[in-house]
């Protein structure tokens, strides 16, 4: 959108009455291919395109989005907005930055517009026949590659006007396993704030092959007494625990609702005093990385908890206001669709200093969750679940046999307090975060870890 | 160009390329709605948005391309690039129908007088529902989560056999998530509903239904970990069968992912359960007479007395069993055509609740299922966080929480005990009863 039309629309808010406008328009272009059946099933691409217009009466958002940019559609969208408001003026925005047309564009080594579909299907057939070749028992392969080409331009009425190109690639490949009836599947899905070089950078037939004898290791495992019990966490997705017991709560998104266990405890020890964790906005290539957050304000690296400590909540400028915190470049949104909220980049417990082989000789019966599944928080109780995708017994500080995918429940005010262990091996791993504002990449990680007690679902 | 326009134009472009075997689907929606928080209007949201893509072959291989950006030029575009993705898959077989005759049925998915639940009276309604929240018991602390919305939605689905069938559904809803709490331990209930008539939403009974459900749970504590009967009300039971839905599918059946292969008329589950795949109920929200790939929907017969009747069939994987789709198809303009559930219905028993709770002298009602990452559709297995009640002597004794449940799906469905008479309200395209099964294993 040229700079005259969004600064007409963001007229026509301030007039309406609006305290603050802001214009997002997104165009994506999404690619991807998929090999399934020992074939190439699908090869598809499109463009998303729209624009999200935010109105702020205060605190209160006003939004509209649609896949048509006229301006006076996009008046109209506004007008019927805001018919119903007054303006407050009880909040008066200054950003702590001026520069206009700001482009903040990502290090790309091979633009993926300047690669053919095509070009992916070697990664393909090598993922498949890796997998397969482990064993007779692997009865299905799924593998695709996929990339994603953001450009938005953000306009606000202080004067902002950004422009960012956002590009991520990600390959996933997703093995079944069966045998006398017994099905069991699993997958490796890296990904990267990168171009096509993240492909190749891939150790593809090492992926394959993980996911193939996680699936075949789990035919024969057997089920855990269920119970509480001490469990280690391996690095990588095991931080999933710490963005669904903790990171969610410590959104201003369920601060600003009283809707988190942490309300009004900043400065307060929340947590065991050897756990550090940082959310961090950009770190270099990451799958969780942006430059700018989606209301145009630059990221940083955020320390949420430090030595046990709260230091600070994620916020957007909704929340930081209401709150009373400072921005931390942290609103974000899955498109032009949905307003933006606090959300979480690339959060991680820090690096500590316990060695695996110290936490596994002080468990005397426990679990050792090698690979973590998904997860779930309701932040107004706290209460979260998450899913162990590979687990092996533990006994008298050994690692016995493996053991059926568990859940895991707990409090994340209560569990925080239980991590007492934490190693030095801190990995990040690719997903996807699920919230208001829709799904978002972002990375979780971790080192090693010990908890002291968590239910463990099983028999 | 309006969503037919775009779709007649894209098909001219097709046909101008030389593809002759391809189908469209173009979508509109649009969608309004509130939230509010401590009487306030925190959030007001208008959004529409449109798109368009084709699914063609060349040679018998599929491309797939799409656009959000409904012009000529970008309607070109896309054709180009669903021919060159045809020229990097595999062959794939598919017959898309033929233009055939209709059932003439009015599902009562469109009501033009939903034009009326404007801002104003969402507002109204999410006002009175968290006034009533917070004045209907002392043990409420926060009702953060209160919102009312409405929504449209159009599609056009076209082929290249002649096929060109449009239609149009809207709906309204409204919610509430209540927090009480006691001692150091708080409970959220939920509760929401919606359809077409939302005149007939009541906040005064929303609101009080959420804060009994948050209430209720408020002192919970875990049960003793053990085999115990355990009973899915039916606040829950649609989301267990709803998890595991895609062993059903013939697609999965094909591709060695469900463990109901070779399965078909063998006895998977209690013979007390029936369910089927019903297109054709007027007011359920899944209702549709056809199904995105064009083909005319039937009712299908998945289970019957405990006996595998039928896996559900898009034109692929139709083709490949060399059977005709029994019009389970499901595809966005974006994408491949997977598998499509309409109203999933769990047939009901005679007993009611309070029944079902009798037949054992201890039993744990469950009301709340917590997160499905444990659940599995293609091993079947389920290990999964619950809440709920500890029963004994067929009444309700406590509150239980911090206990998660451990069974095998294909185990649970054959050790159904009983299922009660009753269906939850909610306005929802999966109706289940109380289920009763015997034995799954608690942990608390």
């Amino acid at each position: 959108m040229n700079p005259q039309n969004a600064e007409k629309i963001l007229q026509a808010g301030l007039d309406n009455g609006a305290d603050f406008a802001e214009l997002f328009i997104e165009e994506t272009r999404n690619a991807s291919v998929s090999f399934q059946d020992n074939r190439v099933e699908t090869a598809t691409a499109g463009i998303s395109y729209g624009v999200g217009l935010r109105l702020l009466f205060g605190t209160d958002v006003l939004y509209a989005s649609s896949s048509n940019d006229d301006p006076e559609h996009l008046i109209k969208l506004l007008k019927n907005l805001a018919f119903t408001r007054k303006s407050s003026n009880f909040m008066s925005i200054k950003g702590n930055y001026s520069d206009k047309s700001k482009s903040y564009f990502q290090k790309i080594l091979k633009d993926p517009s300047s690669v053919t579909q095509d070009q992916k299907l070697p990664f393909l057939k090598r993922a498949n026949e890796s997998a397969r070749k482990v064993s007779p028992k692997i009865t299905q392969v799924t593998a695709n590659a996929l990339d994603v080409v953001s450009e938005i331009q953000i306009f606000n009425s202080e004067g902002v006007f950004a422009e960012d190109r956002r590009i991520l690639s990600r390959f996933s490949v997703g093995v079944t396993a069966s045998e006398n009836n017994e099905r069991f599947s699993a997958s490796e899905s890296p990904g990267k704030g990168a171009g096509f070089e993240f492909f190749e950078s891939l150790q593809i037939e090492d992926l394959a092959q993980t996911a193939a004898e996680r699936a075949i290791l789990m035919l024969s495992a057997g089920y855990i007494q269920g119970k509480k019990m001490p469990v280690i966490m391996g690095p990588g997705f095991g931080g999933v625990i710490f963005h669904e017991a903790c990171g969610h709560p410590l959104e201003t998104e369920a601060i600003r609702k009283k809707a988190s266990p942490f309300t009004g405890k900043l400065g307060e020890q929340i947590a065991h005093p050897s756990l550090t964790a940082i959310d961090e906005g950009d770190i270099d290539g990451s799958w969780g990385s942006i430059k700018i957050d989606d209301e145009g304000y630059p990221v940083e690296k955020t320390v949420l908890i430090e030595k046990g400590i709260l230091k600070n909540y994620i916020s957007d400028m909704v929340g930081a206001k209401e709150v009373g915190v400072r921005r931390t470049g942290s609103a974000r949104r899955e498109s032009f669709h949905y307003a933006p909220v606090s959300r979480m980049r690339n959060t991680y417990i820090d690096r500590g200093n316990d060695s695996f082989e110290e936490m596994l000789s002080s468990v005397k019966e426990g679990l050792y969750a090698k690979k973590m599944g998904g997860g779930s928080v309701n932040p107004a109780t706290g209460e979260f679940n998450f899913a162990v995708e590979e687990g092996y017994i533990i006994r008298n500080g050994k690692i016995e046999e493996p053991v059926r995918g568990a859940t895991l429940i707990g409090k994340g005010d209560e569990i925080l307090q239980k991590i007492s262990m934490i190693g030095k091996d801190l990995e990040i791993t690719a997903g996807m975060c699920g919230a208001t504002s829709g799904s978002v990449p972002v990375t979780v990680g971790q080192p090693t870890i010990k908890v002291d007690e968590i239910l463990v679902g099983g028999r | 160009m309006n969503l037919q326009e775009a779709a007649e134009a894209m098909d001219e472009e097709a046909r101008k390329n030389g593809t002759s075997e391809f189908d469209i689907i173009a979508i509109e929606s649009e969608g309004m709605g509130v939230e509010v928080f401590e009487g306030k209007v925190k959030n007001t949201e208008i959004s529409n948005s449109r798109g368009i893509g084709i699914r063609l072959f060349k040679d018998n291989k599929p491309g797939i391309a799409f656009t959000e950006k409904i012009s000529l030029p970008s309607i070109r575009q896309v054709i180009t690039d669903a021919i060159a993705h045809s020229k990097i898959t595999d062959e794939m077989y598919l017959d898309f129908p033929e233009v055939s005759p209709i059932k003439e049925i009015d599902l009562k998915l469109y009501d033009s007088s939903l034009d009326e639940f404007d801002f104003p009276k969402m507002i109204d309604i999410c006002k009175k529902m968290e006034e009533v929240a917070l004045t209907s018991n002392s043990k409420v602390v926060n009702v953060p989560y209160i919102g009312a919305s409405r929504s449209f939605f159009q599609s056009v689905i076209r082929n290249s056999k002649g096929v060109n069938f449009s239609r149009k559904k809207n709906g309204y809803s409204g919610y509430l998530g209540v927090v009480s709490a006691q001692d150091n331990y708080k409970k959220m209930g939920i509760y929401s509903d919606g359809g077409l008539d939302y005149k007939s939403f009541d906040p005064e009974f929303i609101a009080k239904t959420a804060v009994e459900r948050s209430v209720e749970l408020l002192g919970a504590e875990p049960v003793k970990s053990g085999p115990y009967p355990i009973i899915f009300s039916n606040r829950v039971s649609k989301s267990i069968i709803g998890m595991f839905l895609s062993p059903f599918y013939a697609e999965q059946v094909q591709k060695g992912r469900s463990k109901l292969k070779g399965k078909l008329n063998t006895k998977i589950a209690s013979e007390i359960i029936t369910i089927s795949s019903e297109p054709h109920i007027p007011g359920l929200p899944g209702s549709s007479l056809w199904d995105s790939e064009g083909v005319p929907t039937v009712p299908i017969s998945l289970i019957s007395n405990g006996v595998l009747k039928s896996f559900l069939y898009h034109l692929e994987s139709a083709k490949k069993d060399g059977v005709k789709s029994n019009g389970h198809g499901s595809r966005g303009y974006d994408g491949k055509a997977g598998t499509a559930i309409w109203n999933l219905i769990m047939e009901k028993g005679s007993s009611n609740l309070n029944e079902l709770m009798n037949m054992y002298p201890e039993c744990i009602l469950i009301h709340k299922l917590e997160g499905g990452s444990g659940c599995s559709a293609i091993s079947g297995e389920i290990s999964i966080g619950a809440q709920g009640f500890y029963c004994k002597n067929g009444k309700i004794d406590r509150p239980v929480d911090r206990i998660t449940l451990s069974s095998n799906y294909f185990d649970l469905i054959q050790n159904i005990k009983s299922i009660s008479n009753e269906y939850s309200p909610v306005y929802s395209s999966f109706k289940a009863p109380d289920i009763l099964v015997d034995p799954v294993f608690v942990a608390g």
